[in-house]
């Protein structure tokens, strides 16, 4: 990383420019002062929210509510779960989560390696209306798209909620920039070896992609799991409702006590907050590599 | 799917062949990228084409349950445009959408310019913005609401605990389109700074060095080679979060339900109302739809054509 030097409204010369140790600045100490206050105004509502999760409702009921909870029992984690039947949710979640991304890394890759490696007539159209359905996020094609996946008898199933939002055009974007830099003549000589097209994607193009494929699966994990509108719309029936759904359904109608969605708002975070922890290298060296455009 | 390789059409090719005489190229060869692109394309078409393009149908016509529908013509245009719930979302979103994106694309250059500096602790202060992008927005309603509740809320305890006066955050009509533009910031400033900072670690260090030399100050410095240069990222920051600002939706229907008597019901809420909820209105629905997708598009566009053009200069 390459420390930037210049410090916005801190007005004051330059002659920073060494990196060795320094007595701590006017500047310096501004810096740290306001990236505490910031970083506590962003990690102290999800604190406040994981220490509650664990009071009871009495215990969330008073005023001035005490910062920790009187004990760490797993109460309202348990009671959720086997009371509510907050597992068929999660599980609806964790099934729409993991066979939608296998989905899409699967589609998106496949599409990508045709548009970045051959030539082939359409290709550039094909391209341009990748680039193009960037703009279209579901939200504003939500009641055609609804008429769609009705007439497909897909309302009402973990299908319909896989399925339609599958093919993202930023992913094929993504591993379509980076498979341009993997050099022609690697696919050239494995041909020359015999081996078929559907093999050199699977065996040779595949494994290079490590990267951005990390980056897809972050991206695509991060928001099935969250994913909220959709799965709304499609989920008839109270079997089907994903983690969000059941979250905010059962909120607004204030038929779970708020101590249990908490617990199931924190069981919510965790998966995302392991795969970012485990994969976070991937993910900014993914938005540098790629540029973005 | 597989492609079975063909031994034959390889033989054939001639060393130049594959660019002078098309035919050539074995047949696998040929279909292959077909195949490949099927599936995505497929879904592309069915699932995001086609509804684009079939939501100016819909827009045509009128039902009350979502299954039978009766022509309309333009009448769903005329009674969207007299409804002034329409409006009230209308300009709700257009705040919404203008304070998100100015708030998010200055501070996530002034967060990226904080992120960058050489201080302890940076990889931890990274992840601690980055957080908040990786919950669930319904979450992320819900805990803030909760957190701002005028009674029990433990914000207004900490601010009753000190003698300051307790806002009805959620419940007073402007304050809490303020709130919402700031919750909805505060959940995707963190993804916006990751931008920037690759755009402000894409800037060549030389260029400061000599301005350095000249006895350039913190500031000129910032004004006149970070902020040029950066604006290729803030360009693909903007885009961004316009985009995203149009489909807020999930966080505010747990943050405020898009009350206190819909200041906060935007665009994407309107629709989904009276799409899904009884009484269905549909055709409002569908036009409003067709409204918020040529907005969208079209704003995308000037962007673009904007942002070219500034680079062309």
């Amino acid at each position: 990383m390459i420390g930037l030097r210049n410090k916005k409204a801190v007005g004051r010369p330059t002659w920073t420019g060494s990196s060795g140790a320094r007595p701590p600045s006017v500047g310096r100490v501004l810096v740290y002062v306001a990236l505490i206050a910031l970083t506590l105004l962003f990690l102290a509502p999800v604190i406040w929210a994981v220490l509650s999760s664990f009071k009871s409702r009495n215990e969330l009921a008073e005023r001035p509510p005490s910062l920790l909870p009187d004990s760490l029992g797993l109460d309202n984690y348990t009671e959720a779960l086997s009371r509510f039947d907050f597992t068929t949710y999660v599980s609806n979640s964790a099934i729409v989560t993991v066979s939608a991304t296998v989905l899409t890394l699967a589609i998106n890759a496949m599409a990508a390696y045709a548009l970045a490696k051959y030539n082939f007539r359409g290709r550039n159209l094909l391209f341009l209306i990748t680039l193009g359905t960037i703009m279209i996020p579901l939200q504003i094609i939500l009641i055609p798209l609804q008429q769609v996946a009705s007439d497909l008898g897909m309302t009402n199933s973990l299908l319909g909620m896989i399925i339609p939002p599958a093919a993202t055009p930023t992913g094929v974007f993504l591993l379509r920039q980076y498979m341009l830099t993997i050099p022609d003549e690697l696919i050239e000589s494995a041909r020359i070896d015999g081996a078929g097209e559907f093999r050199i994607f699977l065996r040779i193009i595949l494994p290079l992609c490590k990267a951005p494929l990390a980056v897809v699966t972050i991206f695509s994990v991060i928001w099935r799991w969250n994913d909220f509108l959709w799965p709304l719309v499609i989920a008839q029936s109270q079997d089907l409702y994903t983690l969000p759904v059941a979250l905010a359904q059962f909120n607004s109608e204030e038929v779970v006590p708020f101590n249990y969605i908490l617990a199931m708002s924190v069981v919510s975070m965790v998966p995302v907050i392991l795969i970012f922890l485990v994969m976070q290298r991937h993910i900014v060296r993914g938005i540098a590599q790629t540029g973005l455009k | 799917m597989t492609v079975a390789p063909a031994p034959a059409g390889r033989d054939r090719r001639t060393p130049d062949g594959r660019r002078s005489r098309r035919s050539s190229t074995p047949w696998n060869q040929r279909l292959a990228p077909y195949l490949l692109v099927l599936p995505n394309m497929a879904i592309f078409g069915v699932f995001i084409l086609y509804p684009a393009v079939n939501g100016f149908n819909i827009s045509r016509f009128d039902s009350t349950n979502a299954r039978t529908f009766t022509p309309v013509g333009t009448q769903n245009y005329e009674r969207l445009f007299s409804d002034a719930e329409f409006f009230d979302a209308a300009r709700a979103t257009a705040i919404f959408v203008f304070a998100f994106v100015v708030l998010s694309t200055v501070l996530s250059i002034a967060l990226a310019l904080l992120l960058t500096q050489p201080i302890k602790g940076r990889t931890f202060f990274r992840a601690a913005f980055f957080l908040p992008v990786l919950l669930s927005p319904v979450v992320v309603g819900l805990i803030w609401s909760w957190i701002l509740e005028r009674q029990s809320g433990a914000l207004n305890s900490l601010l009753g605990g000190i003698g300051l006066p307790e806002p009805g955050w959620l419940v007073d009509g402007p304050l809490a389109l303020g709130v919402t533009i700031f919750v909805g910031t505060w959940m995707h400033v963190g993804f916006y700074t990751l931008i920037m900072m690759a755009g402000l670690q894409a800037i060549d260090q030389s260029y400061y060095e000599a301005a350095r030399m000249d006895g350039a100050t913190s500031w000129q410095q910032f004004r006149h080679i970070t902020l040029p240069l950066l604006r290729p990222t803030m360009f693909v920051v903007i885009i961004l979060s316009m985009i995203a600002g149009f489909q807020a939706f999930d966080f505010i229907y747990t943050l405020t339900g898009g009350g206190p008597l819909g200041a906060t019901t935007l665009m994407v809420q309107y629709i989904y109302e009276h799409a899904f909820r009884t009484p269905i209105q549909y055709g409002l629905a569908a036009a409003g739809s067709v409204i918020l997708f040529v907005t969208i598009f079209g704003l995308t566009v000037l962007n673009f054509l904007y942002g070219r053009r500034k680079e062309s200069v």
